[in-house]
Formats: C-alpha cells, sequence, structure tokens
C-alpha cells in the first residue's frame, strides 16, 4: 500500500502516534490476506449494510438535462444513510482485531459519526464522536442519532467549529489515549496508512459500478461523477476506475456564489502539509489554514485526500467548484424529478452531472455516486428555500 | 564520561511570537536568563496545533488573529539570538509554505541556532535535514514514551542540538509526566546510542517537583512552555518570566552524588 501519491501523502504526526500508526498498517495488511476477514467484512456488509446497492437510472432527470443518461450510484441506500458505513464496518473490524476497547471519530455532516456509532454498537465498542458545533447545530437529526446508538457526542468549540477541527480534537485525543483506542478516520485523509487504507475500504462502491456497467451495458460508463470533501467517496468510485476508460470528475463545495474560497482545496488551494499528510491545502500566505464556507458540513474542510491531488495533478481526474445555489437546485431536481432526497454533499455532484449531460451526446452514460440522503439536511434546505 | 548528574540541567524558555508582542522580547530574554534559562524557544503560531493543549492553542489562535507572520518570527529573532541560544518552534505547515530552504535561511539569518517541529515525523524527516545542513541549523527531532528503544536510537543517532522528549501520552500543558520510571529507560537509551547528545524533557514541565522528576528520569534539561504561558497573558512581563523560571532553574542544579 503506498505511503505517497507521487509527492502526495506521508505522515506528518508527533512521534506519539507512529508506532501506532505503523501497528494500524500491519493489521491492516494482515487483515486483507485472511479469508476469515474478508468473509465477515462482505458478510456484514450484505447483512447489516444492504450491500451490494443498485445502480439507478435517473430518468426524469436525464430527460430534465437532455442528453448523456444520468445513473445514479445509491450508496444512500447503505445502512446509516451514507456511503460512510463501508469503511466504518472495515476499521470496526479492524480495531476489534487490534484489540481496542474504544473508537473514537470526528465527523461534519454527522454521517460518518452515525456510522461509527452503529459499528461501536454492533461490535461491542466505548464511542465518542467529536463534531464541531456549528455542524452539530446544521446537523441536529445526526446528532441525535449518534447518541441513540449509545455514541458520546463531543462538541468541538475551536476554530471555526467544524470538520477541521473535529479532525484536531480527534487526534489530541488519539495522541493522549492511543494505548486503548482507535481513531476512525472517516474521510481518505490522514496519515498513512489512513488515506489507503480508507480508500480500499470505500472502492467496493467502484467496482460495484464496474460490475453492474459490464452486466447492463458490456462496458464502462463514459464519465463518473462524485463529490469531494476530504474524498472518501469519490476516492472509492474512482480508484478501481484509474487505469479504465472512465472519465473521472470530482466535485468540490464552491460556498456561497461569490465566495472566493468556499471549499474547494483542490481547485483554490496549494499544496501544504494539514492534519498528517501533503495535498492541496486551502491555506494563507503565512501557512496558516484558510477558513472554508459550504452549506454543506461534509464538504466544508480546508484539505483533501492525497490521492486526489495525485490524480489531479497527473491529469487522471478533473475537480470543479459547485456554488451552495447550484447544489441546493440539483437537490430540488432529484426530490422533484426522482423522488430522492438527496444529501447536500452529493447534490453538489448531481449539478455538476446535469452540466456535463447537456453537453454530451445522448448514448454517453454518466454515473453519479449518490453518497447519501438528505434526512439530515431539511432544515438547512427548508432554510435556504423559503 | 563525566557523570551527567554532576552538571547543571539546561532550561529552555518558550514564548510564542505574536505580532502584539513586539518589542517585549528583549527584556523577556534577559529575565529568562537571569533566572537560570540557558536556551529559547519562540513558536510560530499555527491554526491547527494537534500537539498542543488548550493554553497554547489560545496563544496560537490569538497570534494569527493578530496576524503575526513570519517577519514577525524573524525580528523576534534578531531581538533575543545574541542573549541564549534560540530554536524555533512550529508546526510543518508555515516552514513549507514559505520554501523550507527560503525558511531556513531566513531563521538563520536572524540568528537562530535551529528549529523543531512536533509534526514532522522521523520517517518525512531527511529532506528537512538535508534543508537544516544546508542552512546551518540544528533541527531537533521528538522522541515520545511511545517510541520503543530501536526509535529511541534513531531518533537521537539524527537528532541535531539536542532530543526533545515528550514527557507523557497527551497534549502539551497541564497533565502529569509519566514518572521518572518511565522515562528513564528511554533517556537512557538516547544516551547510550548518542553520548554527546543532550535530552530535554518537556510537556507538563511546571514547577520545581516536575523538573526535579525530570533530572531524576536522568534528563539533561527541561523545556517550560505552556507554564509560562498560561501566566503571561496576551503581553507578557519579564517579572513572570522569573517568578516561574527561577524555582525551575535552581532544581536543576547539580544533584549532589
Amino acid at each position: 500500500m503506498p505511503r505517497r501519491f507521487g509527492a502526495y501523502g506521508g505522515a506528518y504526526v508527533p512521534e506519539t502516534l507512529v508506532p501506532a500508526l505503523s501497528e494500524l498498517e500491519r493489521a491492516w495488511r494482515a487483515a486483507r490476506r485472511d479469508p476469515a476477514f474478508r468473509r465477515e467484512l462482505a458478510e456484514r456488509a450484505r447483512s447489516f449494510g444492504g450491500r451490494p446497492t443498485p445502480l439507478h437510472f435517473a430518468e426524469r432527470l436525464t430527460a430534465r438535462a437532455g442528453g448523456a443518461e444520468i445513473w445514479l450510484k445509491r450508496e444512500d441506500l447503505v445502512h446509516g444513510g451514507a456511503h460512510k458505513f463501508n469503511n466504518a464496518l472495515g476499521q470496526g473490524l479492524l480495531a476489534r482485531r487490534m484489540g481496542k476497547p474504544r473508537l473514537i471519530a470526528e465527523t461534519g455532516a454527522g454521517q460518518h459519526g452515525v456510522a461509527t456509532a452503529m459499528i461501536g454498537a454492533a461490535l461491542g465498542f466505548a464511542t465518542e464522536v467529536y463534531m464541531g458545533e456549528v455542524d452539530m447545530e446544521r446537523q441536529r437529526p445526526n446528532v441525535l442519532r449518534m447518541e441513540l446508538l449509545g455514541a458520546r457526542v463531543r462538541p468541538v468549540r475551536t476554530g471555526q467549529r467544524t470538520l477541521k477541527d473535529a479532525i484536531n480534537e480527534a487526534l489530541r485525543d488519539w495522541i493522549t489515549n492511543v494505548r486503548t483506542t482507535h481513531y476512525l478516520l472517516g474521510s481518505a485523509v490522514g496519515p498513512h496508512p489512513f488515506p489507503s487504507m480508507v480508500a480500499d475500504f470505500q472502492s467496493v462502491i467502484g467496482r460495484e459500478i464496474l460490475r453492474e456497467a459490464r452486466r447492463r451495458w458490456g462496458r464502462p460508463p463514459h464519465l463518473a461523477v462524485a463529490c469531494v470533501g476530504g474524498g472518501s467517496n469519490a476516492i472509492g468510485t474512482f480508484h478501481p476506475m484509474r487505469r479504465t476508460s472512465v472519465e473521472l470528475l470530482g466535485v468540490e463545495a464552491g460556498g456561497p456564489r461569490g465566495s472566493t474560497v468556499g471549499a474547494a482545496s483542490l481547485t483554490r488551494g496549494r499544496p501544504g502539509i494539514l492534519h498528517g499528510s501533503y495535498s492541496y491545502v486551502l491555506q494563507d500566505r503565512s501557512g496558516e489554514i484558510a477558513d472554508t464556507q459550504s452549506i454543506s458540513a461534509g464538504l466544508d474542510y480546508a484539505g483533501v485526500g492525497p490521492e486526489h491531488a495525485y490524480l489531479r495533478d497527473a491529469g487522471r481526474a478533473r475537480y470543479i467548484a459547485v456554488h451552495d445555489e447550484d447544489a441546493l437546485r440539483a437537490f430540488r431536481w432529484l426530490a422533484e424529478d426522482e423522488g430522492i432526497l438527496p444529501a447536500l454533499e452529493p447534490s453538489h455532484a448531481i449539478y455538476a452531472a446535469v452540466v456535463e449531460a447537456r453537453r454530451r451526446p445522448k448514448r454517453q452514460r454518466i454515473v453519479v455516486t449518490l453518497s447519501g440522503r438528505g434526512d439530515k439536511d431539511l432544515e438547512v434546505v427548508g432554510r435556504a428555500v423559503a | 564520561m563525566p557523570s551527567r548528574d554532576g552538571r547543571r540541567g539546561a532550561l529552555v524558555a518558550y514564548c510564542m511570537v505574536d505580532r502584539v508582542r513586539r518589542g517585549r522580547y528583549r527584556a523577556l530574554a534577559l529575565a529568562a536568563r537571569q533566572a537560570g534559562a540557558t536556551h529559547l524557544e519562540l513558536g510560530f503560531p499555527f491554526s491547527d496545533p494537534i500537539a498542543d493543549g488548550p493554553v497554547l492553542q489560545a496563544r496560537a489562535d490569538a497570534a494569527v488573529r493578530h496576524g503575526t507572520d513570519w517577519r514577525d518570527l524573524e525580528a523576534a529573532i534578531r531581538d533575543v539570538a545574541s542573549i541564549l541560544p534560540t530554536y524555533v518552534m512550529s508546526y510543518a505547515n508555515p516552514f513549507w509554505r514559505r520554501g523550507l530552504d527560503r525558511a531556513l535561511a531566513e531563521i538563520g539569518r536572524a540568528g537562530a541556532r535551529g528549529f523543531l517541529v512536533p509534526d514532522l515525523s522521523l520517517e518525512e524527516s531527511p529532506p528537512w535535514r538535508r534543508a537544516s545542513r544546508r542552512a546551518g541549523l540544528e533541527l531537533v527531532l521528538l522522541a515520545a514514551p511511545s517510541s520503543d528503544r530501536r526509535r529511541v536510537a534513531a531518533l537521537a543517532r539524527q537528532s541535531a542540538g539536542f532530543l526533545y522528549l515528550v514527557s507523557r501520552y497527551g497534549t502539551t500543558g497541564a497533565g502529569r509526566t509519566a514518572g521518572a520510571a518511565a522515562l528513564a529507560p528511554i533517556v537512557r537509551a538516547a544516551h547510550e546510542a548518542r553520548p554527546d547528545l543532550p535530552v530535554y524533557l518537556g510537556f507538563g514541565i511546571r514547577d520545581a517537583a516536575s523538573a526535579r522528576s525530570a533530572r531524576r528520569a536522568g534528563a539533561d534539561g527541561v523545556v517550560v512552555a505552556t507554564a509560562l504561558e498560561e501566566r503571561f497573558g496576551e503581553l507578557p512581563r519579564p517579572a513572570t518570566v522569573g517568578r516561574i523560571l527561577r524555582p525551575i532553574a535552581r532544581a536543576l542544579r547539580p544533584v549532589a552524588t
């Protein structure tokens, strides 16, 4: 498993964590080769998680766009309502293998926190989830869900009180309790081995897309689209496709129209070191991490996974930013045309997919990863469209 | 080798660089030397200091808010470097953003002797070590209670100036050190690998008792940061430096053998 993706990645962490990261990498390598581990992962993904998820033809959305076919990879149907389950399950099983009795996690939109709380309950861990106060406010239903699932939600009051600050606090907890605790990092960010490991657990998304595409069409889709905050659903989609002919499009949060930064590290940031890895980072001239702005808590992050930085520089994937207003439009299109309430995060990707579909011929097929459902966002959307 | 206990322990005094503290560093450094400090550590603030507890987080936050930049750091080094040997402490990204060679050349020209980066692991350190040699600076590496003997030896061999031993699992500030019994084997492993390299203990050194415990663990010195910053407030006064450091300096006097 690569420690670097081109120049990007690595493990920039305090010495206290280095032995724990090595232990994690060893455990994960051994688990991947262990048929019993793979069997349990697959069985729980099926019976507990509801995998595999379908590829769904968005017929009326396609008609609205008037071009290429738009297909949805329905990760919103995974248990808990988002793709986050895939990684939480994998890491939870690893933590049990390592004999750690306690899980900690960070969460932005709350979906990774909910997934970790579910896994924590099912596998019998004590679970604590760090969440910025601003995010607790805007994703309130998920706070309640985590608590009902037996997790303790720890409010984070530092910095902007969003995802980046929650990761800071989780890392500080891990530095303090590393002997008894596994940090179940939810995105393809952080120090090695997290970016490779999270991509591995999320690659089930891309593998299933390719398998179903081959069955339905006898060939892969022309374009895959996914939203990118830290980038876990996108890397899960892209990673298995990186050596195919599929065009890859990552969609970042552009923030409100007129915002100069948003949360678009790949399109508006520059290389730097944040949360243990070298990747694109939104930062100022002194190297201080910039404040970000996005309507979606899950994309509201100043960094991005190092494999995306590599795919961008290599020209293998393209990254664009979509504004809050356009994500909201796409949210309503999917609701009214397809009967699906998407989360605000993949709404960014839906918008980009519609724009792409318009300029492509009808015979082409676009797959959008619908990374999560929108129940958590009803208040935010209600306020925005009022 | 003469007994390490026969020497006076080093005392590293920390101060965060903050634009609003401009013009105060010289008096603080003189007070620190007067109180028994042997080295200074100037912190350059970073917005996301994952190794720091609440006190230093709040200080970094304030310094970033005040618009502190690299020029403030260079000016602060120039103010104090002739008073005591001075090290710069910051996280990896501010150095990287400035450009590693440029950043190190600048702090070197200003008079710094070396620098430490708490989120720079041994594995990522080779380009940084090469750059530090080009700039004629000492790159101080950090060891921790989680480091096994082999890692401690490797860290000691690659470190320059001194080895910074993190005293416990946790962030900077309040809380106890792991205790002399737990830390002594780590200090010993470092000394065995590099007899010439002093080991300074940091994180949780706040008074004479914690400094004496550091000496019992075999450390050649201590670093005091949070204990100073939590009493400094925004605008530190030289009298505060003396009050905090004097009892610690007394505890670091040679141990009678």
